[in-house]
């Protein structure tokens, strides 16, 4: 008989990392009013950069290569999650520079312009890493399996989970805690003002486009050893990450990580017990929510309604 | 005259050239002739997946195929005619695959279609195939109905089937393992009908299935359905789980340290898959239809012809899924000038019931078309991950060889009903 409560244990911990997921895509979204398609492609290519720190890449030949390639894989990997999302993040301030001609256009243009990008990225990873399958190390410390209530639960996936909580805590601390924080959410809600203050603009956009690239980087570094790397990957992405906006609410920070929480439990529940509907789950709980709330759990009105 | 006016003669000639060109270029109905007779390219139009969960496995097969074009080119082509070929993205979707099929036979000109990984994919482009009276070869996908209840006339099944690897694996895997058993299914055709195969086999055998999860396609978590699997407890799981869902899952399992207990039966694992994966993730018994390592004549020099001509690709080496490639693809083209002519229902004449040695197959034991399916009746090899090498690309050690007769697929001759001859409409490609 299938027992409930490691399901829904299960449920949560795949909720915390659907919400890294949107993490980058919540922040872009709600500040900037920006639907960029290419979070996919830059939470590959953050994966990709980690794998390219982990193994020296085209330096693997050189006395550097060697040399670093024998230190203890967690060195590597600590440098690996760290740089990683930085490299992404540096990525994602190109696109934003790209993207400033079509502020103030139709909406349309940013999208088109994002999705070309996503393409465009994907292409490079092709050309730059290959077209194969490819696999994230991980220190021992965090592999494995562990035992708990008598079933075997991946050790990454815990470590994940508790790492995405700490992403989560860190971006809420920064946007509502902090004074660039504050002239963040202030640009979002009156960008006029905000330049009358004497703030750069452009420039606070593109710091906010860049730790949202960053972030979609970071949740690449986490997810593939969970989901494997392949310059595809970042297609599977981008849909659970707009349903969760959807679902949470256009602009609200806490709205997006509980919808990111319910569609893990939702998925990881109906994964136990119908199982050839866990992904059509969170399909359904998005027209359940819309249905009888448009604005989704805890959207406001959205800044393009006045 | 002046410029824009026409006169009567020209507007004639001009009446009468156009009447010329649309009866030579088509339109495409019954009997359509083209090109026949030329020194005209013979084109193939390549129908197979550049993106999707099959987009790995398509890149692989395409080099398949363009080795084999290669070698028949600079051979002087297929009487007397250059070979040419046009890749269209399949997009691992059926819907784009019928719409492909369709630009490459009345856009592209194609006189003959190759390549599949996804089955559903292969069925839709079959469908236009047929309605075109265009052969068509599915490369690599291997659901049983290709070759049962969707089998085409101008279909011919080039992989190894679910049935076949089901066959292969079940009964000695119920001696070795035990009789509980657990289907782990992708929700799709393919998987459908492996599952049913293997559910029927595991029945006549003696074994039970005490569990069957069904897998939507796209899953990249499979905590759910591991820890269903490890509540119910079975002796075996057998896994028809294809494409980026295999990966994601065969990390995950292996990062749960579960791919020893229970067994795990993989039906088919496609090379490019798990090319350059850790060993740990490669666990379980699994069925291919070749691999590089085979001690037979020839496969030595395959492999040295497949890195001469793709010396910068990752995948160092060959495996199943661009083996089925390049045999599809020199077969299609053998048949054509065996034939002596490139009309549809004449290649496909030569190609039912023809006989290809295990000397040219690479494979241990003789191979057919049957007549009866068009599936290629061959050995089916059961492997394991290989340990116990130093080398990085030697990541399979084969069990056994399982031969055609014994792994053949008995139902699928009395669901497949061919099309007659008379109802596919014929051509001049």
């Amino acid at each position: 008989m299938t027992l409930l409560l490691p399901h829904i244990f299960n449920g949560l911990t795949l909720g915390l990392l659907f919400a890294l997921i949107a993490l980058g895509f919540t922040l872009i979204v709600g500040v900037m009013e920006v639907i960029n398609l290419a979070h996919g492609s830059l939470f590959g290519l953050g994966a990709y950069f980690a794998l390219t720190i982990i193994g020296a890449g085209w330096l693997s030949d050189t006395t550097f290569g060697v040399w670093w390639l024998s230190l203890p894989i967690a060195p590597r990997y600590i440098l690996a999650l760290i740089l990683g999302p930085i490299f992404a993040g540096l990525a994602g301030m190109v696109l934003e520079l790209a993207l400033r001609r079509t502020y103030g256009k139709v909406p349309l243009y940013g999208l088109l312009l994002t999705f070309g990008a996503a393409l465009v990225i994907e292409e490079l990873i092709r050309l730059g890493w290959g077209t194969g399958e490819q696999f994230l190390q991980l220190p021992q410390s965090i592999n494995g399996a562990v035992l708990i209530g008598g079933l075997i639960f991946s050790k990454y996936k815990l470590f994940a989970a508790g790492f995405s909580m700490l992403a989560i805590a860190a971006v809420w601390v920064f946007l509502e805690k902090t004074p660039y924080g504050a002239i963040i959410k202030a640009g979002a809600h009156d960008s006029e003002m905000v330049r009358a203050l004497g703030f750069d603009l452009a420039r606070l956009r593109l710091l906010v486009f860049g730790l949202g690239a960053g972030l979609a980087g970071l949740a690449g570094v986490i997810m593939v050893p969970i989901w494997g790397l392949r310059p595809h990957v970042g297609v599977d992405v981008v849909i659970p990450a707009f349903l969760i906006i959807a679902l949470g609410g256009v602009g609200s920070f806490w709205g997006s990580v509980t919808a990111a929480i319910l569609v893990g439990l939702s998925v990881g529940i109906t994964g136990a017990y119908a199982p050839a509907w866990s992904m059509m789950s969170m399909y359904i709980l998005l027209i359940l929510v819309v249905g009888f709330r448009t604005r989704g759990l805890f959207g406001k009105k959205s800044a393009l309604e006045n | 005259m002046t410029k824009g006016n026409l006169s009567r003669r020209q507007l004639l000639k001009t009446t009468a050239a156009a009447g010329a060109v649309g009866t030579f270029f088509g339109p495409w109905k019954h009997n359509r002739v083209y090109a026949a007779a030329s020194d005209k390219p013979i084109k193939i139009g390549i129908t197979s997946d550049a993106s999707g969960q099959y987009a790995n496995s398509g890149a692989s097969d395409r080099r398949g195929m363009h080795m084999a074009i290669a070698e028949y080119n600079a051979k002087g082509g297929v009487l007397g005619r250059k070979i040419e070929s046009t890749h269209i993205d399949t997009e691992t979707t059926p819907a784009t695959g019928s719409r492909v099929a369709e630009r490459m036979i009345n856009r592209e000109e194609a006189g003959f279609l190759i390549g599949a990984v996804s089955s559903g994919v292969a069925n839709a482009i079959s469908q236009v195939a047929q309605k075109n009276g265009v052969i068509y070869f599915n490369t690599n996908s291997s659901s049983p109905t290709e070759s049962g209840k969707n089998c085409h006339r101008v279909k011919f099944v080039w992989d190894g089937n679910g049935t076949n690897f089901a066959k292969a694996a079940v009964k000695n895997s119920i001696d070795r393992f035990g009789d509980q058993w657990t289907l782990l299914t992708n929700d799709y055709v393919w998987g459908h009908n492996t599952a049913a195969a293997t559910r029927s086999l595991l029945e006549q055998y003696g074994g039970t299935v005490v569990d069957e999860i069904l897998v939507p396609q796209g899953t990249r978590d499979f905590s759910s359905a591991l820890l269903n699997i490890q509540q119910a407890g079975p002796d075996v799981v057998a896994a028809a789980i294809g494409g980026d869902d295999q990966k994601a899952m065969r990390q995950q399992v292996a990062q749960l340290g579960m791919g020893d207990s229970p067994a795990w039966i993989n039906n088919q694992q496609d090379w490019p898959d798990v090319y350059g994966l850790p060993l740990d993730n490669l666990f379980g018994v699994f069925g291919t239809t070749w691999y590089y390592k085979l001690a037979l004549p020839g496969v030595d020099d395959f492999v040295k012809r497949y890195q001469a001509m793709y010396p910068d690709t990752k995948m160092r080496v060959p495996g199943n899924v661009f083996y089925n490639g390049y045999m599809a693809m020199s077969n299609m083209l053998a048949a054509i000038e065996r034939a002596g002519t490139t009309n549809n229902i004449a290649v496909i004449k030569e190609l039912e019931g023809h006989k290809m040695s295990a000397k040219d197959r690479m494979q241990h034991d003789d191979a057919w078309i049957d007549p009866a399916t068009h599936q290629v009746q061959q050995t089916i090899y059961l492997a394991t991950a290989n340990t116990g090498s130093e080398d990085k690309d030697d990541m399979f050690k084969i069990l056994n060889n399982v031969s055609p007769q014994d792994v053949s697929d008995t139902n699928a001759g009395g669901s497949c009903q061919l099309e007659s001859y008379d109802d596919t409409p014929t051509f001049d490609a």
